[in-house]
């Protein structure tokens, strides 16, 4: 019996020291020491940015995250555009230009993607209309 | 009162589960992304050439003919897998085949076009992959058609197989 509540014991300090790991892990990132501006304002920006541009090879990875050359290529080409005094906008068209909307981790607000949007919205208030319709009874 | 209310989720799950289906069956790669570039110019460069001593200028070279624009390098190896298409289609008199040598060492590039043959009539350099960028390229093999007033036409990602082939044909005939 006793023993059953320390193995019981030992698995709930396991399970917490993994929890806390994971939230650690969040700040594993593939920026090498060599790509990093001086500036930090301008680091700041060019960190942000690569978070919300896809890799396109690994595709479901930012190229904050990934290793890919590609993913490297383009981290060093938005810290060149930073330092050359480029917006932010100019950036994220510069590399939509070439890459499409796709590049972008988060599908711009457009006609053609307004369903994309709105469908979630538009199916929750039908299903509250439905449970609230058949549940009366 | 039960089945009516049976009905419609029933059909609209069969309606899901067809359209699942429909894309399931059909012939289509999530990963393969359509070019932004399509219908637009071919974005221009110069750097140097890898056969000729002249420099590579994007904008003397793409002119007045269909262009074939395919990204390529040594150590890549669907390359090797597509060279000999690349070369059928530079018998082609239709046609000029120019190559973009992405990120490779040269010395070994031309090792490799001595080996398998040069189908290439100018070979732009790439080297640190900026005008692959410029491209919108992102995993090489790539391959472009540009039509005779500059404006790309079709791209391919992954290395030419016989159905691409005979795809790119056909578009090069309607050019």
């Amino acid at each position: 019996m006793k023993t059953k509540k320390l193995i019981f014991r030992k698995i709930i300090v396991i399970t917490f020291f993994i929890f806390i790991s994971t939230l650690f892990l969040k700040n594993v990132i593939a920026v090498e020491p060599d790509e990093i501006l001086k500036n930090e304002k301008q680091e700041m920006r060019a960190r942000i940015i690569s978070k919300n541009i896809r890799c396109m090879v690994c595709q479901n990875q930012s190229i904050d995250d990934s290793n890919a050359p590609l993913a490297r290529d383009l981290r060093l080409l938005i810290r060149d555009q930073i330092k050359d005094g480029k917006k932010d906008y100019e950036i994220y068209n510069f590399l939509t230009d070439r890459y499409g909307d796709f590049i972008l981790l988060k599908p711009p607000l457009k006609l053609s993607t307004l369903a994309l949007w709105f469908l979630p919205f538009l199916f929750f208030i039908i299903g509250i209309f439905v449970v609230f319709k058949y549940s009366k009874k | 009162m039960k089945k009516h209310i049976l009905f419609f989720p029933s059909i609209f799950f069969i309606l899901i589960l067809l359209i699942f289906f429909y894309l399931l069956t059909i012939d289509r790669d999530p990963s393969k992304v359509p070019s932004a570039l399509l219908n637009k110019n071919f974005p221009k460069f110069e750097t140097e050439s890898l056969l000729k001593e002249k420099k590579f200028v994007a904008s003397k070279e793409f002119k007045d003919r269909i262009i074939l624009v395919n990204f390529f390098a040594s150590w890549c190896n669907p390359c090797r897998i597509e060279h000999d298409f690349i070369k059928r289609f530079s018998n082609n008199k239709k046609i000029k085949v120019i190559g973009i040598n992405y990120k490779d060492n040269p010395k070994k590039a031309n090792e490799w076009l001595k080996k398998l043959g040069n189908p290439y009539s100018n070979i732009a350099l790439d080297k640190n992959g900026r005008i692959a960028i410029d491209w919108g390229v992102y995993g090489i093999p790539e391959t472009f058609v540009v039509n005779s007033d500059g404006i790309i036409k079709y791209r391919h990602v992954g290395p030419i197989n016989k159905k691409i082939y005979k795809k790119i044909n056909k578009i090069i005939n309607e050019n």
